[in-house]
């Protein structure tokens, strides 16, 4: 049983470390688009959104890294929740303002997912990170 | 003592994304502007996708760029030949119609002159400049 934790724990930090390396070069790759889609939010000026697009994808890059090394693990952790909390509620507050937006979260496969898609898929991303952070089995596939 | 660990593993991360970013935004000093004009007549590309009804699309950069490749069915209006290519556009236009402006990327003016023009001596309205110009445009086809 606690094999299968520690497996299922090394499987979780693949599925979410690829996650947020793809994520996170596709909009390192398009960094004016991805100013384009934070501006669009409309809670930021401008010269945040252009500071802001050239340094959160490489957050996301390094924290994914970290997750699939097991290198700075928790913070990696600690970072990845923190940032998935924010674009949740950024994201539901357009929603009730009544903005209708692309969230860019993945390029241009994010103009392919519905709001309610990508809620989910966040949320998907919130309970597996709060996992891996919890669970001591899952934090045994870490190396030492 | 675990927190502090944390902590300082936490600025870590934080500073090893710092690195990769200040080196992008010098790369990109010339392709991206840290000032947002304060112009309300600019749309993005995803909100000139949703716009209902037919758009005309003006493509203000030289001609040169403009054979290259433009948005499909847009109409070459630019500064250099002015007097030349206003009048087919102005037939081409029908009342009430939205048009949208673009040049080749967001530092880029030509489409705010071309917009502004429009305006002033053709006295449109509904006139837009697309954000990030040819370059999004693209940008968002991939």
């Amino acid at each position: 049983m606690i094999d299968f934790a520690i497996w299922a724990g090394r499987l979780l930090r693949l599925i979410i470390g690829v996650t947020f390396v793809y994520a996170g070069v596709v909009k390192a790759l398009s960094p004016i688009r991805f100013t384009s889609d934070i501006h669009n939010y409309r809670l930021l000026p401008w010269s945040m959104a252009v500071a802001l697009a050239f340094y959160l994808p490489w957050l996301e890059i390094w924290c994914g890294l970290a997750l699939l090394l097991g290198r700075l693990y928790r913070a990696a952790i600690a970072l990845l929740v923190g940032l998935t909390l924010i674009f949740i509620v950024v994201s539901a507050s357009a929603r009730i303002r009544g903005i209708d937006i692309s969230c860019g979260c993945f390029g241009h496969l994010s103009n392919n997912l519905s709001f309610g898609r990508h809620l989910g898929l966040n949320i998907i991303l919130l309970v597996a990170l709060i996992a891996l952070w919890s669970s001591k089995h899952l934090r045994r596939t870490v190396p030492a | 003592m675990v927190r502090r660990g944390l902590i300082r593993e936490i600025l870590v991360l934080l500073c090893l994304a710092l690195l990769p970013a200040l080196g992008q935004a010098f790369y990109f000093r010339d392709r991206i502007s840290w000032r947002k004009p304060a112009r309300q007549d600019e749309i993005t590309v995803s909100q000139a996708r949703s716009l209902t009804g037919t758009v005309m699309w003006l493509d203000a950069r030289p001609d040169g760029e403009f054979a290259a490749g433009h948005i499909p069915g847009a109409k070459l209006l630019n500064a250099e030949h002015w007097d030349g290519l206003l009048p087919e556009v102005l037939n081409a236009w029908t009342p009430g119609q939205k048009v949208i402006v673009y040049c080749s990327k967001q530092s880029c003016d030509a489409s705010h002159e071309v917009a502004r023009r429009l305006r002033e001596e053709a006295n449109l309205k509904n006139v837009f400049v697309l954000e990030g110009g040819w370059e999004a445009w693209q940008e968002s086809a991939k």
